[in-house]
């Protein structure tokens, strides 16, 4: 393993020169903006699946970013590819979860069927139940499905995929049998360059248990050593500060790989490319001509019986602290030297410093409640059995927040993220400004609200760009009304849309990490957060209650008319 | 009737003769326009109440704005409806402003009882008059635009009865699509109200029998009277002589419609307009250019001033060039012999391209007023470098054959001399000398015999500076520029080009168009150019009718050049027919470093 430093006794001594770098490294590593000194390009990295990459071409840079890291010398290593076989291999920690068998795996099985994946692989599945590789491949299966698009031999790709899949049960603390594992590992890699990546798909709580193992006993000896972790990180910036602490006492910061699947999303992608590709927006980006910006997130669905671990963080932590406050980062940033993983991130970073913590009296919290609609009966979130009866954990949460930098300043960016409401969807709006002295305004009578540009980006469901303009009736007369500019993804592009987690993993294998979160980002975004939340939970502040079903609690509409504005998915209009 | 004090005592008499004669350019207008007299509070009242005849907002701000400018206190003693009516004391409503729907009634009692629109179109036979003028005028009427009291007459040379004219009238006459009910009915009650009257178009005589028969109808209502000059152009001034001698009103308004062509060259345009204006005044003279009545034309504003994204990118800072094409898919076709006179540039470029692109270009008017919107359109014009030889390129097409069928050429049109040297095509690149476009080329494009029909505007956009997707757009930079495109015609849309992620793992980039077309948004069919310019026209609006200082400017551009074509006897590039053209316009473009937007790729 690369980057494995004193924690782990068994440390191999071939790993010198890398240790040394890695200390070298370490010891420069002070601050939180540490990533910003790391610029060696002395050397030419590249990637060994540079075609297949998910953002075409930003590898190579990225790679040079990692220069002085400690995978330095193994980016050396795909410049002899043909003499040096390499071989992945991808560890799903907590095989028999529900996101393994739901995403992690039939995302894995896309990337196979497209080519994706290097020629030598094997994925192995790790959980506690006893199982043969035989039943995992029969569990694995049963989710596996062909995209609509490249239907043929779509079985016979999935018989090769399943060949490569394999178990092994084991207890999530024990490095004993993570040593077990990595010999099994070592039995498939035969010898070959080996880079390994760990899916940890399991609890918080273990966490910390399975990288240690992982780490100590089943690193990779010649190639890279990555692990991916799912959210939460933490509950709060103690917890989120602890766990980090944690992690990088095995693993260095470049081989963690945080998930925040939103930002594999399509739209969310194309965010950045439609501000720093098109002329016509990024003049419009700032508080000269944006009047808010929009997050919204909603389900029509509750915690419908899996409630257990949503009650312990609510939807601020659930949605809002990562999935959203992400997204609006990425929206806000200033623009970056270059599309490496670093410089966006630390683009990122710079926002979310420039952000205010949030204030209790900028947040609206809710709770749905029971409700009867057309003879059916849907439960009130503290009628769910796995949820205490008494519980104040917000299911519904609008907030205002604020970028106190430059471009931003005065610039309300409303979140809402909320369950078991009346529609699902993720939305980016972004509000204009009026006209000054319009010309029209008699035209458009009283509402100034009605006249004004929105141009919304729409996560899911159903991915589309528009952008509302006014425009005139076509008739005689002069009536205006607003008509969409639209770009409606299923119309343009028949092909369907890879999953989030497609991206993400082969992002992951490759080494990009421009879409995944780093530790001073994930500091950064806690302490926005950490002091509302606490303060919520000391003061046991009450959510107001809305019917399953329904908007969510009129609160919010209170909180955005606070900052003169107001919900751009309840106008009414689509 | 108040203008037509010269009417008796013709043409010398005019107060605004020696004036207009000295000023070519916007000072004639905006000093006769000066309040001598400001108006009382009234006149803004009613002109309020007057304009809501047309249910529309905009008229209401105009008028409302006009009420305190200085052309209708000057028309409060001339022409204008409702300051007449207040000067005849006909009407007395009080000067409060009231609610719309109650001016509304109010206005609708006015109409009905009291005055009357008269509209003779000169030269009924003629073809314009059939396809458009007829049409347009019973379209307004099947959507209830034109007053209660209203008469049509066609005035010609050829012996026609009522009768005949109606079942002339009566065969080109179509009923919008999406309002087909009772349209035999409301089409009997139009024709009731259409009658012919035959005439020379010089004849003092003919045109008072005209007046009589008008009088007749007008029962002793408030008479306006628009008259529709659809004739050629060399007897413009004897038929509008006739008709405001002879047969002005006496007690309403009277306006002419005059169309294309105003002149082949300044100097002839000028003398055009001095001959108009021994007849008539300035604001009586409605100078049609049928794209300004085209919806996506009259759209441009709406899109440019109501819309907070577009005004911060309408300028020199990040439009590399705009382009205004206008193309046809067939020839002369046996008619080329007026056409051969103007040729493409006087037809299309000098006027219906050049309106455009004053619109798009224009500095932001105080009002929609009309008088704003055309004092802004004169400063772009006046700003304007005249056309260089060297930024023209013009063509002729040729005759092809495809798929069996010979396509003529221009020269093999009976109507056309064998050795015609008349473009057909022609490109050309202006620039406005301003601080707002300073540099940037605005290149035009008009051909007959092209391979497709179109009519559109296109804004292509810089460069996006440090584009940090450079890699993933490769080197062609002109696939990676924004362009905003608005198809006036056909299928009618807007949209913008946008670089966009194709979806999927990798990062692929493409452009895709953000849109809005028109037959999928709105259902409703378009109307035709003109109705709404003969709508505006009853109304007296001025916005989309060209004045005459507007016409000088646009002349003087176009000029010189067209005088050294003729001078150099420069042959045109001749192109196949239903082709795209000669490529000529291609070197044009590149000079100025840009491409044609609608012969790439699309």
């Amino acid at each position: 393993m690369a980057t494995q430093i004193s924690p782990c006794s068994s440390s191999s001594l071939h790993q010198e020169p890398i240790f040394g770098a890695k200390l070298l490294t370490l010891s420069r590593i002070t601050s939180t903006p540490k990533w910003v000194s790391k610029i060696h390009p002395r050397i030419d990295p590249r990637n060994q699946f540079k075609l297949k990459s998910s953002n075409g071409y930003s590898l190579n840079a990225v790679s040079v970013q990692d220069v002085g890291a400690a995978e330095k010398p193994l980016a050396k290593e795909p410049v002899l590819p043909e003499q040096t076989e390499s071989i992945l291999s991808v560890t799903v920690v907590g095989a028999s979860g529900d996101l393994a068998k739901k995403k992690i795996f039939p995302a894995l099985f896309a990337l196979f069927y497209e080519g994706c994946l290097p020629q030598n692989f094997v994925i192995y599945g790790y959980a506690r139940t006893k199982m043969t590789d035989e039943q995992l491949r029969e569990t694995i299966s049963r989710t596996l499905t062909c995209r609509i698009d490249k239907r043929e031999n779509c079985g016979d790709k999935m018989e090769e995929f399943l060949k490569r899949c394999f178990y092994h049960s084991g207890q999530y603390d024990s490095e004993e049998h993570f040593a077990e594992l990595d010999k099994k590992l070592k039995q498939k890699e035969e010898g070959k360059l080996s880079n390994r990546l760990f899916y940890l798909s399991i609890p918080p709580n273990i966490f910390v248990d399975v990288v240690r193992s992982a780490s100590c006993k089943a690193s990779s000896q010649n190639g890279w050593t990555r692990v991916i972790v799912e959210k939460p990180f933490g509950r709060d910036s103690e917890s989120s500060a602890e766990l980090t602490k944690n992690l990088k006492q095995y693993l260095a910061e470049d081989q963690i790989f945080r998930i925040d699947h939103y930002l594999g999303k399509e739209l969310v992608e194309n965010l950045s490319v439609l501000r720093f590709s098109n002329l016509v927006f990024e003049p419009l980006w700032s508080r000269n001509y944006i009047r808010n910006v929009q997050f919204i997130f909603s389900e029509d669905f509750g915690t419908e019986g899996r409630g257990g671990y949503f009650d312990n963080y609510g939807i601020i932590r659930d949605i809002m602290q990562n999935h959203l406050l992400q997204i609006l980062a990425l929206f806000a940033m200033e623009t970056p030297v270059s599309l490496d993983a670093e410089d966006i991130r630390n683009e990122k970073v710079k926002v979310l410093r420039s952000m205010r913590p949030l204030r209790l009296k900028d947040v609206v919290i809710g709770q749905y409640k029971g409700q009867s609609k057309g003879g059916k009966t849907y439960l009130g979130y503290a009628e769910d059995p796995t949820v205490p009866n008494d519980s104040l954990t917000p299911t519904f949460a609008a907030a205002a927040l604020f970028i106190d930098n430059a471009r931003w300043d005065g610039v309300p960016f409303l979140m809402k993220a909320g369950k078991a409401l009346n529609t699902k969807r993720a939305e980016i709006r972004v509000q204009f400004r009026h006209v000054p002295g319009n010309l029209y305004k008699r035209n458009f009578g009283m509402d100034m609200d009605k006249a004004t540009n929105e141009l919304v980006l729409r996560v899911q469901p159903d991915e589309a760009i528009y952008l509302k303009i006014n425009n005139k009736v076509p008739g005689l007369g002069m009536r205006l009304d607003r008509s969409d500019l639209n770009l409606l993804y299923k119309m343009r592009y028949p092909k369907e849309i890879p999953d989030a987690y497609e991206r993400l993993l082969l992002d992951a294998i490759e080494g990009e990490r421009r879409l995944f979160i780093r530790s001073d980002e994930l500091d950064a975004a806690w302490s926005i957060f950490t002091p509302l939340l606490k303060e919520l939970e000391r003061k046991k502040i009450t959510p107001e209650l809305y019917p399953y079903g329904s908007r969510g609690p009129v609160g919010a509409h209170y909180l955005a008319a606070e900052y003169n504005v107001r919900w751009g998915d309840l106008a009414g209009d689509e | 009737m108040a203008t037509f004090s010269s009417s008796t005592h013709c043409p010398s008499s005019s107060p605004y003769f020696n004036r207009s004669n000295n000023n070519r350019f916007q000072q004639p207008l905006t000093t006769s326009v000066r309040p001598k007299q400001q108006p009382p509070r009234t006149t803004r009242n009613l002109s309020l109440q007057h304009s809501s005849s047309k249910s529309n907002g905009l008229v209401k701000a105009v008028h409302l704005q006009d009420g305190t400018s200085s052309k209708k206190a000057a028309s409060s003693v001339k022409s204008d409806g409702p300051a007449n009516i207040l000067k005849d004391g006909i009407l007395s409503v009080p000067p409060v402003t009231l609610p719309e729907e109650i001016t509304d009634v109010v206005n609708v009692d006015f109409n009905k009882e009291n005055s009357t629109v008269s509209i003779t179109v000169v030269g009924a036979s003629g073809d314009l008059a059939k396809k458009k003028i007829f049409p347009a005028l019973f379209a307004l009427y099947y959507e209830g635009f034109l007053p209660k009291h209203f008469t049509i007459f066609g005035y010609a040379r050829s012996k026609m009865t009522d009768a005949e004219l109606r079942t002339m009238v009566s065969k080109t006459l179509t009923c919008r699509i999406d309002q087909r009910e009772n349209c035999g009915e409301k089409m009997d009650q139009f024709l009731e109200r259409c009658f012919y009257h035959p005439g020379q178009y010089d004849s003092q005589e003919n045109f008072l029998e005209l007046d009589k028969k008008l009088k007749e109808h007008e029962g002793g209502r408030v008479a306006n009277r628009l008259f529709y000059l659809s004739i050629p152009p060399n007897i413009f001034i004897d038929a509008v002589k006739c008709a405001s001698t002879s047969a002005s009103t006496a007690n309403g308004w009277t306006r002419v419609i005059v169309e294309k062509p105003f002149g082949r060259d300044s100097e002839s345009s000028a003398a055009l307009t001095r001959s108009l204006k021994q007849y008539l005044e300035e604001d009586q003279i409605f100078r049609i250019d049928h794209y300004l009545g085209k919806e996506l034309v009259e759209n441009l504003s709406v899109l440019r001033f109501s819309n907070l994204i577009f005004e911060p990118l309408w300028s020199r800072q990040y439009i590399r060039s705009v382009q205004f094409i206008f193309a046809e898919d067939f020839g002369t076709e046996g008619r080329g012999g007026y056409f051969d006179n103007y040729g493409i540039i006087r037809d299309i470029m000098q006027n219906h391209l050049l309106q455009i692109l004053a619109l798009f270009a224009m500095e932001t008017p105080v009002s929609l007023d009309a008088e704003d919107i055309r004092n802004e359109k004169v400063k772009v014009l006046r700003s304007m470098r005249p056309l260089q030889l060297d930024d023209v390129v013009t063509g002729q097409y040729k005759s092809h054959t495809r798929g069996g069928v010979k396509y003529p050429a221009y020269t093999d049109d009976k109507t056309v001399p064998n050795d015609s040297l008349t473009p057909t095509f022609a490109a050309a690149a202006l620039f406005i000398d301003n601080a707002r476009w300073d540099g940037v080329p605005f290149l035009m494009k008009a051909g007959k015999a092209l391979h497709d029909r179109r009519a559109e505007i296109r804004v292509q956009f810089r460069h996006v500076p440090g584009n940090l997707y450079n890699k993933n757009i490769g080197t062609d930079l002109d696939l990676a520029t924004n362009e905003l495109v608005i198809r006036v015609q056909p299928d009618e849309a807007i949209y913008l080009k946008i670089n966009n992620k194709v979806p999927g793992l990798g990062m692929r980039l493409d452009r895709s168009n953000l849109n809005l077309l028109y037959s999928t948004r709105y259902s409703k069919e378009i109307p035709d150019a003109y109705e709404r310019l003969l709508l505006d026209a009853i109304e007296g609006e001025r916005r989309l009718f060209i004045r005459s200082d507007e016409l000088d400017a646009a002349w003087s551009l176009f000029t010189p050049v067209l005088k050294e074509l003729e001078e150099k006897k420069i042959v045109p590039e001749y192109y196949p027919y239903g082709s795209r053209g000669p490529v000529g316009a291609h070197y044009l473009a590149a000079r100025y470093k840009v491409r044609w937007g609608d012969v790439g790729s699309e």
